[in-house]
């Protein structure tokens, strides 16, 4: 029976889009929808859908702990990380450049023009930033690939400690220019986070303003030859390309071991985009975990994925795979495994296992031909498994990224990426915010 | 020479035996010296450090 009576179902904060005075707010279902809704004295009521269908928000939060009375007041401006932050740094963001090669209808770091960071700066930044053995370390911009000292950093960068190195790219420079490719690898970057949303062109023509599947596809063959992970990150955006979800995963799969993963990041509207969001421009996280088992005919679906316990459950979900020789595709990740990660071990467990599923393995040895198609299947040879399972490894994991009409102050202090600048550490949310929302 | 291990139940020699390993619902096989008699497996400390221990941090979660 459709439920149709609005139900309060938990109480977080959030902030005003307009004034971003930190306000009251509710988790409330409509239907079978989920709103946060919020009322400011000054701008009035806003809400948000942030759940959609039929998959229960209660159960996929099961086990998180609510927001008590002890948030801070000042949040999110009191950034860097506070007394009332739950979770320690797993990957750290910084940016290199604002400098851009596209200029695409959404970004979140509005790149453009403008002056180059100081190398030497750079590198005061990342020594600080660097703990010795252990740092994941995104370089990020703008465009990090317009600096032409970029293998500098990266050396830099790794000479000083940090354990991974992952460059945010749309990878127009590395399909470009393979002698570039190849400074990169000789100086330790170990993978690259390629902006990949989707597998025709006219969905790059609506985001990016130009066709960039070829582009794509030669990055991905200029990382393959110098044995650079890439892991494909897709921005969803209703209307555009989240019909493209199950073929963005075929694609995926179809070039491990070069291609990680696909990470995909439902729009968020924050930094630049064309217009304030209505409901119907948004796209939830239950709704990528119900297409996603449509689209890849179950391949990946709701009993191999998991939500996040690093970050808060509604910040996103992950699930691991070996892709096996013979086109057995093996579901690792049970979302009712124990084990997950909570206390202060947490980010340390979470990037040792990203870190090492998108780094390609540097023995392998290609042994088959890929296959020509995927089907869900088991491991059965213990050492067929491992030696695959190191080689052929496949992630397929989300980011919901928050802004100024979603933004729960939970889920903020839950946050595990973090942006350095100016000596500090801030969630990314609350780094990129924007405010602007229309009355 | 191969080294020849014997069962300390049985005093019979373990001969190489298809194993099947359940672990997190997925079950693997491997062969491994095994008593005719009474069907211990013998797991060496190596098989236990090594290949084992990798698989397992292979199907385990975070």
């Amino acid at each position: 029976m459709k439920e149709t009576k609005d139900i309060i179902i938990g109480h977080t904060r959030s902030i005003c889009p307009v004034c971003g005075r930190q306000l009251p707010a509710q988790r409330v279902r409509h239907g079978e929808d989920i709103f946060l809704e919020k009322s400011c004295p000054e701008h009035g009521d806003f809400s948000t859908v942030i759940w959609r269908g039929r998959l229960s928000i209660s159960s996929w939060m099961c086990g998180n702990e609510p927001l008590g009375d002890d948030y801070n007041p000042n949040c999110p401006y009191d950034c860097g990380l506070c007394q009332h932050h739950l979770t320690d740094t797993c990957c750290v963001l910084y940016e290199v450049t604002r400098r851009c090669n596209l200029h695409c209808s959404f970004c979140f770091a509005e790149g453009g023009a403008g002056d180059d960071i100081p190398l030497a700066k750079i590198k005061e930044d990342i020594l600080a930033l660097t703990r010795p053995g252990k740092t994941f370390l995104q370089l990020s911009g703008g465009e990090p690939t317009v600096r032409d000292d970029l293998p500098e950093i990266v050396a830099y960068a790794k000479n000083v400690g940090c354990k991974y190195l992952q460059l945010n790219s749309n990878g127009i420079r590395l399909a470009e220019d393979e002698a570039y490719v190849a400074a990169l690898a000789e100086a330790g970057l170990s993978f690259v986070f390629m902006q990949f949303d989707g597998t025709r062109d006219d969905i790059y023509r609506k985001l990016r303003g130009k066709p960039l599947l070829e582009l794509k596809k030669q990055a991905i063959a200029n990382c393959a030859k110098y044995r650079i992970g890439v892991t494909l990150v897709p921005t969803l955006v209703p209307r555009v390309n989240t019909d493209d979800i199950g073929n963005i995963v075929r694609f995926g799969i179809s070039q491990v071991p070069a291609v990680r993963g696909v990470h995909f990041q439902p729009i968020s509207y924050f930094g630049r985009y064309p217009a304030p969001p209505a409901n119907e421009d948004r796209y939830t996280l239950a709704e990528l975990v119900a297409d996603l088992g449509r689209q890849t005919n179950g391949l990946v679906n709701i009993t191999n994925i998991a939500p996040s316990h690093c970050d808060h459950p509604l910040c996103g979900f992950h699930s691991s795979f070996i892709a096996m020789e013979d086109g057995r595709f093996i579901a690792l990740t049970k979302p009712d495994s124990e084990g997950c990660c909570c206390g202060v071990t947490t980010a340390e467990q979470n990037r040792e296992y990203i870190g090492r599923r998108w780094t390609r393995s540097q023995e392998e040895e290609v042994t088959a031909a890929p296959a020509a198609q995927y089907v869900a299947g088991e491991p059965d040879d213990l050492d067929d498994f491992l030696r695959q399972a190191k080689t052929r490894s496949f992630t397929v994991t989300a980011m919901a990224f928050q802004d100024a009409y979603n933004l729960d102050i939970e889920r903020i202090r839950r946050c595990s990426l973090h942006v350095y600048e100016d000596g500090k550490f801030m969630p990314f949310c609350a780094r990129y915010l924007t405010l602007g929302g229309t009355e | 020479m191969e080294r020849k291990i014997i069962c300390a139940l049985c005093g019979k020699s373990l001969e190489m035996t298809e194993t099947f390993f359940d672990y997190y619902g997925h079950h693997l096989h491997k062969d491994l010296p095994c008593c005719p008699s009474c069907g211990q497996v013998y797991v060496s400390k190596e098989l236990a450090e090594g290949k084992m221990r990798n698989t397992e941090a292979e199907l385990e979660d975070k």
